[in-house]
């Protein structure tokens, strides 16, 4: 812990109980990171760049208060705790109930993820060459229109110190990379990527993470496939059984489960934007949110997973929770403030906040569907009549997280348990609750694998959080698909 | 706080500008501002944050290019920045494609910067917020945010470029929230003292008022009346997906292969204009080009996309100004998008339609198919069916999977009022309220 840093931290603690804080907490943050995009031969950007200071959070007058500054000087952090202070008290005329916080016991104490091989220090002459590598091979494909690779890598090293005596440092490595294949003509974009859509599959891992993905030796398989996405048949428009691939079952499981139980959003907190949720706390053990098969954990611990760290940013210690268990409901994704409002004594540690400037926000960890017993041959040689699809393309929501739409890259029609032709265009929708209710097989841990999702916004001013969701292949029954516009 | 102002952000930059290369290019900015969140009718989150970024393009032989960037305003910080960029662009291989840094142009006037907005404090904001919540019924409750922001841009390169400007920004937005029903009114603009509370706070409390008690309606084909916030929906997805050069050189956009074709209805004029003065836009683009108004779509016709310096040379053209700041693999934007008023009050256009609907505005749409122009998301926050020319009742939420070019081109009428509105995740754009035959809705939510 960089005594500097640590010092700064503690003396805006000093400030803003002199000033009148009843708590507070300063995080200093510095986040470093390297982005590469590639396309066909050309770089399209390499992108360097560090961003650190320190953001202060106080309770006031029974309000919150934050300020945050990249003004790493005493008199600027002085500053800066007196008007988090400020703004406190400027809120707390207009509160009904003072924000109360759930019990956590201090801690000193600090968490690294586990690098093997530093991605920052390997050369950007590796990283360029496998990069073009995966592009040239794509680009051998006849019929490819453009081909793209990118490497994203970041590292955060954070300090968080509060008024209640926690001192925590951690340092935080994430990398991903991924390749796309774009296939156009007059009337269509077909693209096909890997290992995930999105820039690819991320992980709070080295750059073992990155070499382990073998870019190179899908990027001709997937290239073909977005070429002969032009000319495949559509989607049909009807009502099918539907087998959906580990990434997308991810992002279903983000989308249509992981919002919703984030406390924040129950409790109205993001009404006016993102939204609020159809769960209520008094769903709690009595809601059918899903199938027998459908049971859902919140894992901070996953190792490599994306969402993945030693404590939250309230210095709540990363644990596993059981959110959904055999197909009904239990328990939210909460934060010390939101815990006591529905009569629980802890929070479970998911606050975090995308930088040192915003506040943190209860956001997913690694969401998760825990494996099934099946697998995709099983399922795909149990359905007689089906369709599989492959890797997210485009999601919507409502409001309340019931009625969805999501596309796909690819899709093959399954006819008499085989896959057969090569379906274009393919999306599904429904509604959250009976979606889940149709699942009737889910992969086994041998296909269970955890996806990291690096763009999940929230808040205002606008934050991305990088989360991760563990799954595996699934398979739903009756579900509409092929909607067209 | 207090501006840095040219001189003083020009010095911060400097020593990136001193650090040896065939060309150095700089970005700085400095922002500050806070913002108010509040729900259940209470205060819940109050921020502010100040920051500064310095942001370099190193260029050398063969048009090699490395981005660096740091939060760190001071000289060591600045250099070394610069030097990062040096090194990533020693590794680069040469870009024929690169055009250079730009030379030296006059930037047009505009004064988009409001002193009382940029020292607004908290007591401010919550001022505000009480205001806002002071109409709503005694079953209501209010949430949405108040903002007020500076921001300070200085866009400088060794040719001699340095273009600098500042803006405020104040925003509002008041969500009445009713046991089954919720409205919405949001606005932005440069300064606080032209927010209109009072209006701002009626509107949403009415649509919560009148959305009561909403019933379900079978998905299908329906007119619509979209309100801007709606309307801007579509547009903001049209540039996404086909507005900027590199797409349309790619034959990825929309309009590519199709300029000069009519693509919609010929009551539709889309402009960038970030010169207009009720734009929250800057005088100039992040390689230093002047800004302009380019009109993309006139008159049902298409005209132009937005181009860089890059595209441009690709296509032996000239930038028009709407470079993002580098390193960029999606290419030029617009950021300030404006749909041309027409000269049909919102009430006439509810007025003419028999049977439809009014969309109070879109939730999480996204695409379904980029060069079709196929997009689909969610109403909120008011969605009303209209019967004989009035609004006969609230229905629950729907889902609407639509060509957007083929909603412009069903579009019978335009609203003679813009409004400036953000899709989530977007930046501001302004639309008026436009009235579409044949708008397809393909699912229904629960409330």
């Amino acid at each position: 812990m960089d005594p500097f840093l640590r010092d700064l931290c503690e003396r805006a603690l000093d400030v803003a109980r002199t000033a009148g804080a009843s708590y507070a907490d300063a995080r200093y943050l510095a986040e470093e990171w390297e982005s590469i995009d590639v396309q066909d031969q050309t770089v399209q950007g390499i992108d360097r760049g560090v961003t650190s200071g320190i953001g202060i959070r106080v309770i006031a007058g029974g309000a919150w208060g934050f300020a945050g500054t990249a003004r790493l000087e005493p008199h600027e952090i002085e500053r800066a705790a007196r008007l988090a202070v400020d703004i406190a008290r400027s809120g707390a005329g207009l509160l009904r109930t003072p924000v109360r916080l759930a019990e956590e016991p201090p801690r000193e104490t600090a968490w690294s993820s586990t690098v093997i091989e530093d991605p920052f220090a390997v050369s950007l002459d590796d990283k360029l060459g496998l990069l073009f590598e995966a592009t040239a091979i794509m680009r051998g494909v006849e019929g490819l229109a453009i081909a793209e690779a990118s490497i994203d890598l970041w590292r955060r090293t954070s300090i968080l110190t509060t008024s209640e005596g926690s001192r925590i440092s951690q340092t935080i490595t994430q990398s991903g990379a991924g390749i796309r294949a774009l296939a156009i003509n007059e009337r269509e974009i077909q693209q096909r990527s890997y290992p995930n859509s999105f820039r690819g599959h991320f992980a709070c891992s080295g750059y073992e993470h990155i070499r382990a993905m073998d870019l190179t030796g899908n990027a001709a398989r997937i290239a073909g496939e977005a070429v002969a996405l032009l000319s495949a048949p559509e989607c049909p428009s009807t009502e099918t059984t539907l087998v959906l691939d580990a990434p997308q079952i991810a992002l279903q499981v983000h989308e249509s489960i992981g919002h919703p139980l984030e406390l924040d959003r129950v409790l109205g907190m993001e009404a006016a934007y993102a939204g609020t949720s159809f769960v209520s706390p008094k769903d709690r053990g009595h809601l059918r949110y899903g199938s027998d098969h459908i049971t859902i954990t919140a894992d901070a611990t996953l190792e490599g997973a994306l969402g993945s760290f030693g404590y939250d940013d309230e210095g709540v210690e990363a644990r596993r929770e059981t959110l959904i268990e055999d197909g009904i409901f239990h328990r939210f994704i909460t934060s010390r403030e939101t815990a006591p409002q529905i009569g629980e004594d802890r929070s479970n540690g998911t606050m975090r906040a995308s930088g040192w400037d915003v506040i943190p926000l209860i956001r997913m960890t690694n969401i998760n569907l825990e494996p099934g017993a099946s697998s995709l041959d099983e399922m795909v040689s149990t359905t007689d009549d089906g369709i599989f699809m492959s890797t997210n393309l485009s999601w919507s929501i409502d409001d309340k997280r019931v009625n969805f739409q999501f596309g796909t890259e690819i899709a093959w029609e399954i006819k008499k348990g085989r896959l057969g032709r090569m379906l274009r265009n393919p999306n599904y929708a429904g509604r959250t609750v009976d979606f889940w209710s149709s699942c009737d097989a889910v992969g086994g841990p041998a296909e269970w694998g955890a996806w990291g999702t690096p763009n999940c916004g929230k808040g205002q001013p606008g934050q991305t959080a990088r989360v991760g969701h563990g799954t595996a292949p699934a398979r739903f029954r009756n579900v509409r698909v092929g909607v067209r516009g | 706080m207090t501006r840095l102002g040219r001189d003083r952000m020009l010095e911060i930059v400097q020593p990136a500008l001193a650090v040896q290369a065939d060309g150095i290019h700089v970005l700085g900015f400095h922002s500050w501002g806070g913002l108010t969140r509040f729900a259940s009718s209470e205060i819940h989150q109050n921020t502010w944050r100040e920051d500064v970024e310095i942001r370099v393009m190193a260029v050398l032989a063969g048009g090699r290019t490395g981005v660096a960037s740091t939060h760190a305003a001071n000289g060591e910080a600045v250099r070394k920045a610069a030097q990062d960029a040096v090194a990533i662009a020693r590794v680069c291989p040469p870009s024929p494609a690169f055009p250079g840094l730009a030379e030296p142009q006059e930037i047009p006037g505009k004064d988009g910067y409001d002193e009382e907005t940029a020292q607004a404090g908290p007591s401010d904001r919550a001022a505000v917020v009480r205001r806002l919540l002071a109409g709503l019924a005694g079953d209501m409750a209010g949430a949405g945010f108040s903002e007020t922001v500076a921001d300070e841009v200085l866009v400088a390169n060794s040719n001699g470029v340095s273009a600098y400007a500042a803006t405020t920004r104040a925003g509002v937005s008041l969500m009445a929230i009713a046991p089954d029903s919720t409205g919405i009114s949001e606005v932005l603009t440069r300064r606080v003292g032209d927010l209109d509370l009072e209006r701002i706070a009626s509107r949403a409390i009415g649509k919560a008022e009148h959305g009561r008690d909403p019933q379900p309606l079978a998905p299908g084909s329906y007119t619509v009346v979209l309100e801007p916030a709606a309307s801007s929906t579509l547009m903001q997805f049209l540039a996404w997906i086909g507005f900027g050069a590199k797409a349309f050189l790619e034959d990825r956009s929309f309009l590519s292969d199709r300029m000069g074709e009519r693509v919609c209805s010929e009551l539709v004029t889309i402009v960038d204009d970030p010169l207009a003065p009720e734009s929250l836009g800057l005088p100039f683009d992040f390689e230093g080009t002047p800004a302009r108004r380019i009109a993309l779509i006139e008159r049902g016709v298409a005209k132009s996309v937005v181009w860089d310096r890059t595209t441009a040379k690709q296509a032996g053209l000239s930038s028009t100004g709407h470079a993002l700041p580098p390193p960029n693999p999606e290419g030029p934007f617009p950021l300030n998008l404006l749909m041309e008023p027409g000269e049909r009050s919102l009430e006439d256009l509810i007025a003419s339609t028999e049977r439809g609907l009014l969309v109070t505005r879109f939730h999480y749409s996204n695409i379904v198919n980029e060069k079709e122009t196929v997009l689909t998301g969610m109403t909120r926050d008011g969605t009303f069916l209209i019967e004989d020319g009035k609004l006969a009742r609230p229905v629950m939420n729907l889902r609407y999977t639509q060509n957007a070019l083929e909603a412009l081109s069903n579009v019978e009428a335009v609203g003679d009022t813009t409004e400036i509105s953000t899709e989530l995740f977007f930046g501001g754009s302004r639309a008026p309220a436009l009235k579409i035959r044949d708008f397809k809705f393909s699912s229904a939510t629960t409330h």
